[in-house]
C-alpha cells in the first residue's frame, strides 16, 4: 500500500504541516523525508507541525518528531510543534518521552507568532 | 459485556488497527480521554514490539470485571523468538532494534497491571490491565 502523504503548505518562508490522521510507521517516515526535502527546496526558515488532530502519539512517532526537529535544526530551520492534546502530553511524559529540545506552542496561532519572533531574532543576529 | 476483539499484527498498518480497536473499547466502556490515550498508546507499543521482533502476532482486548470493578484487559501474543532476559527489556532505554527502548517499560507505566511471560524459541505473551477509577 502506498503510504499516505501529509500535505506541507508554504506561507512566506514558513512551512506548515498539519497531521490530521493517525499515522502508521511508513507514512510517518515518508513525512520526515518529504518535510526535509521541502525545507531544502523552499529554503524555509521555519516549520510548524500541528498535531491538534492526533489523539495518540506513541514512542515511535514521538521519536520521529524529535528526529525531524534535530535534522531540520542541522539544516538551519526551526521547528515548532503545536496543538498537543492534554492526553497526548500526559502519555508522552509517562512513556518517558519529554521531547526536551523541541519547541512547542499551545496552538497554531501561538506557534506562528513564536516562529515570527524566532526568525526575526535570527535576522538581527550576526551573519 | 462486549465480546473480546482480536487484531492480527503483521504490518505497521495493523499497529494502528490494534490501537484503534483498543481505544474504541475503552471509549465504549466510558474510560476518560486520558485513560483512552494511555490504553491506545500502550497497545501501540506492544503491537509494535510484535511487529519488530516476532513479525506476526495478535492483540486481544476485552472488558473484565473483578468484584464489580470494571477494567480492560489487553493480551498480546506472538510465536516469535522470545525474550531471553525479561528484566533487561523492562529497563528504560534498553533496545535491540529500531525501538527507543521505551516500548515495554513505557507500556507498563501507562497500565495498572503488567505481566510478561516469554520463552526462548516459543514466544511471548504480555497481559496488561487498566481499571476504571470508580
Amino acid at each position: 500500500m502506498d503510504s499516505l502523504r501529509i500535505p506541507i503548505l508554504k506561507i512566506g518562508d514558513i512551512l506548515i504541516a498539519s497531521i490530521q490522521v493517525s499515522l502508521h510507521d511508513a507514512s510517518a517516515v515518508q513525512f520526515k523525508d518529504d518535510l526535509l526535502q521541502k525545507i531544502y527546496d523552499t529554503r524555509a526558515r521555519g516549520v510548524i507541525i500541528d498535531l491538534t488532530a492526533l489523539d495518540v502519539v506513541d514512542s515511535f512517532i514521538g521519536r520521529l518528531i524529535a528526529d525531524i526537529a534535530a535534522m531540520a535544526g542541522l539544516m538551519g530551520t526551526r521547528v515548532v510543534l503545536t496543538g498537543l492534546q492534554p492526553a497526548v502530553a500526559i502519555t508522552l511524559v509517562e512513556l518517558g518521552l519529554e521531547l526536551p529540545r523541541v519547541l512547542t506552542a499551545l496552538n497554531l496561532e501561538k506557534g506562528l507568532s513564536m516562529m515570527q519572533r524566532l526568525t526575526e531574532e535570527s535576522d538581527d543576529g550576526p551573519a | 459485556m462486549a465480546q473480546p476483539k482480536t487484531a492480527v499484527v503483521r504490518s505497521d498498518l495493523d499497529i494502528v488497527i490494534a490501537r484503534t480497536m483498543a481505544r474504541d473499547l475503552a471509549k465504549a466502556m466510558s474510560f476518560g480521554a486520558i485513560d483512552q490515550a494511555r490504553i491506545a498508546t500502550a497497545v501501540s507499543e506492544l503491537a509494535r514490539n510484535v511487529f519488530l521482533y516476532a513479525g506476526t502476532g495478535k492483540v486481544t482486548v476485552r472488558e473484565i470485571d473483578k468484584s464489580g470493578r470494571k477494567g480492560i484487559e489487553i493480551v498480546c501474543e506472538d510465536q516469535g523468538p522470545g525474550i531471553p532476559d525479561v528484566d533487561l527489556v523492562m529497563q528504560d532505554g534498553y533496545s535491540t532494534s529500531r525501538g527507543m527502548g521505551m516500548g515495554l517499560p513505557g507500556a507498563r507505566r501507562l497500565m495498572d497491571e503488567f505481566e510478561l511471560k516469554s520463552q526462548e524459541g516459543v514466544g511471548t505473551k504480555i497481559t496488561c490491565r487498566k481499571w476504571k477509577s470508580s
